[in-house]
């Protein structure tokens, strides 16, 4: 093999396969004309060697035929890959460590060093690889997430005052809490419940079991709104309004938590909420852990009926501090 | 000595920055009729510009993906080869880089008058 075909050929190593065929003929043709002007019909190998020198390396010669360059996920996507990479690497992590939590503390079951640690060191790359996969995808079919960009009007960048800005770090603890629990229920359902004695046995709650499915959807739709929050780095109307009616969503369900456990309490004879005294007085647990329960969906039911009013009371309050500022600026102006 | 070495790096990645600019005008301006890569890059040379062959070849290639020019292989020869030509789009872009050019050396000439070389 001469040396030109050895450099054809290790160029075509690294073109694309449909036109690779083509580039080389090319290629070959052109480095012959150039030999031949040169140094005339008959080069020798040092002549050949200068000429494919000039040429330049096969990798970077290949590369230059590609006209978008060569990304596996490319600048456009990278932020969002970023992102969602770093959610993955917390989510699986904080995953790993809860069911080996469960595992061990719950399920009593004896604590291995080397198999945490090597389903930690798997686990991470594997849900990393998955991530890339799909951004890869995205990158070949030049998937463009940034649906605003084209044409874009500096007239409508975002007026970001400060009751818009999203807590950053707020979003990313409640979005990797979300993904937790979400990992929790759904792949311990058995292991949401309590344990009756100290080191007795373990007692699933019922009533959560019964809601599951609900449960799940409202964590798993807020979960997609946290990763969109994240992504879009800011509040507008629309988003307030959908993360509203998410927590809505969630205070029903809180509501039918409060009913079943009203129920189930009421059917063990332990109804109001000064009963689980007489069951602590009664040694019974399992009355006990239920009525703990209840009062912690109860408080739940508090804190997000209060976080939907001053959703709402800051919304108002910002439309009209807007407003009032328009008119101030008018005002200057005339 | 570290320092001289880094300014004439500099300075050669400047001056391949200027150029990159004008190369598809210097190669569309060539290929009213048909050439070969190494006859474009030999009838530059000849008039002053040299171009190397790792930019030009990927260059026609990206010339003609984008409808600027056409290109048919030619097995007449001793060998065959790849011939190009500027296409009707491409002429017609070939008219409003030139005149962008004019323009842009009038000012730069206005721009630079005051410096001494």
């Amino acid at each position: 093999m001469s040396l030109l075909d050895r450099y054809i050929h290790e160029v075509g190593r690294f073109l694309p396969r449909k036109k690779r065929g083509s580039i080389q003929a090319e290629l070959r043709s052109s480095v012959i004309d150039t030999l031949e002007g040169r140094f005339g019909p008959d080069p020798d190998r040092d002549q050949v060697a200068e000429i494919l020198l000039e040429l330049g390396k096969p990798r970077d010669v290949a590369a230059s035929y590609h006209p978008r360059g060569q990304y596996l996920v490319g600048p456009g996507l990278f932020p969002l890959f970023q992102m969602i990479a770093w959610i993955v690497v917390a989510a699986v992590l904080g995953a790993q460590l809860l069911a080996f939590g469960v595992s061990v503390f719950i399920a009593g079951e004896p604590f291995s060093a080397l198999e945490t640690i090597t389903s930690l060191v798997s686990s991470v790359p594997t849900a990393l690889g998955w991530v890339l996969v799909t951004f890869m995808i995205m990158q070949y079919f030049d998937a463009k997430p940034y649906l605003e960009e084209e044409p874009w009007d500096p007239k409508a960048l975002p007026d970001r005052n400060p009751e818009e800005n999203l807590k950053k770090g707020e979003l990313i603890f409640g979005l990797v809490f979300g993904i937790l629990f979400l990992v929790l229920l759904t792949l311990f359902p058995q292991w949401v419940g309590f344990i009756t004695t100290p080191g007795g046995k373990f007692f699933p709650n019922p009533v959560i079991l019964n809601y599951l499915v609900l449960i799940q959807i409202s964590l798993l739709a807020n979960i997609l709104m946290d990763i969109y929050l994240l992504w879009k780095g800011s509040w507008t109307f629309l988003t307030r309004m959908i993360k509203m009616a998410l927590e809505a969503f969630g205070v029903v369900i809180l509501a039918f938590l409060i009913q079943g456990h009203n129920v189930w309490l009421a059917g063990k004879g332990s109804p109001g909420f000064s009963a689980w005294i007489s069951a602590i007085e009664s040694n019974n647990w399992e009355l006990v852990g239920m009525h703990a329960f209840r009062l912690a969906f109860v408080v739940a039911f508090i804190v997000t009926v209060i976080e939907i009013a001053t959703t709402i009371f800051r919304m108002i309050r910002s439309k009209m501090a807007g407003d009032v500022s328009a008119r101030d600026f008018v005002l200057k102006v005339e | 000595m570290m320092m001289e070495n880094t300014q004439s790096e500099q300075y050669q990645k400047l001056t391949q920055e200027l150029r990159r600019g004008i190369l598809v005008l210097a190669a569309l301006s060539q290929l009213e009729e048909e050439k070969y890569g190494y006859s474009l890059i030999s009838s530059l040379a000849e008039q002053g510009l040299d171009i190397e062959q790792g930019t030009l070849y990927p260059l026609l290639r990206r010339l003609e993906d984008q409808g600027l020019l056409k290109s048919e292989w030619n097995t007449e020869g001793s060998r065959p080869r790849r011939y190009y030509q500027i296409s009707s789009e491409g002429s017609q872009v070939l008219g409003n880089l030139t005149e962008e050019w004019r323009n842009l050396t009038n000012v730069m000439e206005k721009l630079l008058a005051g410096i001494s070389s």
